[in-house]
């Protein structure tokens, strides 16, 4: 199996480590595969750097940014760059990555994971962007597929095209989101195996599974339930055609206590065990 | 201006001020409307918003109730849009926003609590610095102390309110035993916010020390300082504060400006 270089991330489930897990990861230090958790919530000093150095001792970390806006069309934010640098530096993460998304535009920012037009022009920008942070962080960067609520008329290739034009000019990796391939599915009639067969399979490094919302017939990317039906099959779908890797149970809303989060990585466990045999 | 740069300017500033959405966005989805998706980021983008004051804010969300601070923090996120893809930096001006909002004036102590509130947000986020390095600071000949230029804990802030607002907030911390007696006539009080192995203190000090610090951290000398915080209040111990401000840890490092 090839595996995007710079990736160290052992190739079983993992999850998404939040405040209010903290303290019981670490004084009972149970069985996880792998951690991730929000860049910017390590940003500076005192005790949240700790708290992840601790947890560094134990496991390998994940980190994962919400803020880069790598597709924002103002100047990409290099205090944000450098903050991000100083993690990676004393943390040592055994995975780097950021959404394909924007957040800032005319000096407006709005704190979300927004989508843009795929065109031309996006992906010559947006490739800029990932080299950029890519030479920062002299380490290849796993790009996320995102989950939207709209799309633009003009768009000139699918997300999937778009990933995989970024991946042969930047060398970046991909990380797939499975929840979000899903729910474009059902928001905006994205063909899921089409986008499947657009990306190329050896630069995914990481795969994400979640539970969604509904709000007024619009699936919402809530990170608030465990993983519906739909998206085991479409991570099943995935690993038949992409291979088994590393993969991550994220939750931040509602989050429920550790066990349960335990429960879906030992589900996707058995998935990618399924896999291999 | 690039297409890209026009179509998400548009954008955002219908997320924000709820102007219209760019016409390149597709109108129908498959089971809601371009209205339906667009309601879905402006509210993700006010919950965001929310979450983070309220998050930063957990005293002044007390002191007024969830139902208060959800218009309160409405109508601040209508006017004070974000402006940095870090949460954490959103929401400074919280305290000069309550100190103004018609609805809160009958909490006159809630905009120093703010104060409070973001300084101690801002605490816990601070960068690491090193210890003072005291065995360096003994060989600096005696005749160089006034040129001393002490620099403080990226984590340490001075402030002064009229009201008793270190005893608010420690009434309203986790597990704080309430003390619903609090004196608010009880005078004017300075405050000293800092983090003491990664846990953010928050203490009364006084005025004269207040004073002498607030001058360290103006990048003031140590003559300096303390020549100005000793004409106001004769009474000021230099070595009882340096002594505690550096066990403190609220000195971390110091430089040496030579004698012009």
């Amino acid at each position: 199996m090839s595996m995007p270089a710079d990736n160290t991330l052992p190739c079983v489930a993992g999850i998404g480590l939040r405040a209010p897990h903290y303290r019981e990861v670490l004084e009972t230090l149970p069985r996880l595969g792998w951690v991730e958790v929000h860049s910017e919530n390590f940003f500076g000093g005192g005790a949240p750097i700790r708290t992840l150095l601790k947890a560094r001792d134990h496991y390998p970390v994940s980190l994962h940014g919400v803020g880069m806006g790598l597709a924002s069309p103002d100047p990409l934010d290099t205090g944000h760059l450098d903050a991000l640098k100083q993690l990676c530096d004393s943390v040592q993460p055994a995975s780097v990555s950021e959404h394909l998304c924007w957040n800032t535009a005319a000096g407006m920012v709005v704190n979300d994971l927004l989508p843009f037009p795929y065109t031309r022009e996006a992906l010559l920008h947006v490739a800029g962007r990932i080299d950029q942070v890519q030479a920062k962080l002299g380490r290849q960067l796993l790009v996320e597929n995102l989950s939207s609520y709209l799309s633009f008329a003009h768009s000139e290739m699918t997300e999937g095209e778009f990933l995989a034009e970024l991946v042969a000019r930047t060398g970046c990796g991909i990380l797939f989101d499975v929840e979000n391939l899903y729910v474009n599915t059902r928001n905006l009639g994205v063909d899921a195996r089409a986008f499947v067969d657009a990306i190329p399979a050896a630069a995914v490094g990481e795969y994400h599974l979640a539970g969604f919302s509904e709000r007024d017939g619009c699936l919402v990317d809530t990170h608030n339930n465990p993983v519906f039906a739909e998206v085991w099959e479409l991570y099943e779908y995935a690993l038949q055609q992409i291979g088994p890797r590393p993969t991550l149970i994220e939750w931040d809303s509602d989050i429920p206590p550790l066990n349960v989060l335990m429960g879906e990585a030992d589900k996707a466990q058995q998935f990618i065990e399924a896999c291999h045999e | 201006m690039s297409d890209l740069n026009e179509n998400l300017s548009v954008f955002a500033h219908s997320i924000v001020s709820g102007a219209e959405m760019p016409q390149e966005v597709n109108d129908g989805y498959q089971s809601y409307s371009a209205d339906t998706a667009l309601e879905v980021y402006r509210n993700n983008y006010r919950g965001n918003l929310h979450d983070a004051l309220s998050g930063t804010y957990p005293v002044i969300e007390q002191l007024v109730g969830e139902a208060f601070f959800r218009l309160l923090t409405r109508e601040f996120i209508a006017q004070y849009p974000s402006r940095s893809a870090n949460l954490h930096r959103y929401g400074a001006e919280l305290a000069e926003f309550v100190a103004t909002f018609a609805p809160a004036q009958s909490v006159p102590y809630l905009a120093d609590v703010a104060a409070l509130e973001w300084v101690c947000h801002c605490a816990y986020f601070a960068e690491d610095a090193g210890a003072l390095d005291v065995a360096a600071l003994s060989q600096v000949p005696p005749e160089h102390y006034p040129d001393l230029i002490f620099i403080s804990d990226p984590s340490c802030h001075v402030l002064r309110s009229q009201y008793p607002c270190t005893a608010i907030w420690h009434a309203h911390q986790p597990g704080a035993v309430s003390d619903f007696n609090i004196d608010l006539e009880s005078g004017p009080a300075s405050v000293l916010v800092s983090r003491v192995e990664d846990v953010v203190r928050v203490r009364e000090i006084s005025d004269a020390d207040a004073e002498w610090l607030s001058g360290i951290k103006a990048g003031a000398s140590l003559g300096q300082a303390t020549v100005a915080t000793l004409a106001r209040h004769p009474d000021f111990d230099l070595q009882a504060a340096l002594l505690a401000m550096t066990t403190q840890g609220v000195l971390t490092g110091f430089s040496h400006r030579e004698a012009s």
